[in-house]
């Protein structure tokens, strides 16, 4: 079958990400998976504030921003007072694991069926660079961590999908972007959390193993390498739960 | 996938290599070539290029289009 490929209509403006970020294909990845499943007419952006920021000009999609960290809250009212729409959130994983955890906790508690994508890049990347407490690696030089992330000073990171999985909800997995099989993945880790949010299932939870070139000091391939070799292995790339019975891969 | 190729609109490129490393015939080279935003962009070597869709998999600037 010899098929185009092309960037998905939805998607109006170039690009404002740094060069070689994970946001990009992230963007272009939802946009095909709701064209795929015919819901882009449909769906509500939930963007926080840092740099998926960007997708609210990007895409050609209903979109709401909302204050930093919060955005499972606002998707959560939008959801139960629009239910036949599709409603997602793009944020960060200072917003989703840091700032905004209570938050997190409290969509997966009351299982809304809502799909969240959590960028995870383990720094704080629009203000710099910052050392995120949750997700930031030990030994990892930060703007606010020159020296490496000290255990005995900055504390040590945690895996948050796999501590908000003991909770019942729907669907929790992780992805990365560092090569064209792992991209491929990650997409259809999305379109399941489309999808169980079309049968009106509960809430889904996808994190996705991003670069971050800018805030790592690193060339864009030299950062996806490091998520391939030091990150994923801290952050396991698998499906962490499914109710519907997806394979533990 | 016989008669499918790769184009790029370099005007969106950034430069960042991603499509370079995962081609699998090497068939993009990173030229020294500035675009108006004044990014080095990449070239795509239409007689190598088998139409794979590895770099418009992982370009994060939609900068391809394979057809």
């Amino acid at each position: 079958m010899i098929q185009t490929l092309r960037k998905p209509d939805r998607i109006v403006q170039p690009c404002g990400f740094c060069g070689g970020c994970g946001h990009g294909v992230i963007q272009r990845l939802i946009a095909e998976c709701l064209e795929e499943l015919g819901i882009s007419d449909r769906a509500i952006n939930c963007v926080d504030i840092a740099c998926c920021f960007w997708t609210l000009d990007g895409m050609d999609l209903d979109g709401i921003a909302g204050p930093h960290g919060r955005l499972p809250a606002v998707a959560t009212g939008i959801k139960k007072t629009r239910p036949d729409d599709i409603v997602y959130i793009h944020a960060g994983d200072g917003a989703s694991y840091t700032i905004g955890i209570a938050e997190t906790v409290h969509i997966c508690l009351r299982d809304v069926p809502v799909t969240m994508i959590v960028v995870n890049n383990g720094v704080f990347g629009m203000t710099g660079g910052q050392m995120s407490l949750g997700t930031t690696l030990l030994g990892q030089a930060t703007t606010s961590t020159p020296r490496g992330r000290n255990e005995s000073s900055n504390g040590s990171p945690g895996d948050f999908l796999q501590a908000l999985s003991q909770f019942d909800f729907e669907f929790a997995a992780r992805g990365a972007l560092y090569s064209v099989k792992e991209i491929n993945r990650t997409k259809q880790l999305i379109k399941k959390g489309f999808q169980n949010q079309m049968e009106k299932k509960g809430f889904s939870l996808i994190e996705v193993l991003s670069a971050c070139p800018t805030n790592w000091h690193l060339s864009p391939v030299a950062a996806n390498k490091r998520v391939e070799e030091v990150v994923a292995a801290q952050f396991p790339l698998r499906v962490y739960k499914d109710r519907g019975g997806m394979s533990d891969g | 996938m016989a008669g499918r190729k790769a184009y790029a609109d370099v005007s969106l490129c950034k430069g960042c290599g991603l499509c370079v490393e995962a081609c699998p015939v090497q068939a993009i080279v990173q030229t020294t070539q500035l675009n108006e935003k004044g990014y080095e962009v990449i070239q795509v070597d239409a007689d190598k290029c088998i139409g794979c869709g590895s770099c418009y998999t992982t370009c994060p600037d939609y900068v391809y289009e394979v057809r």
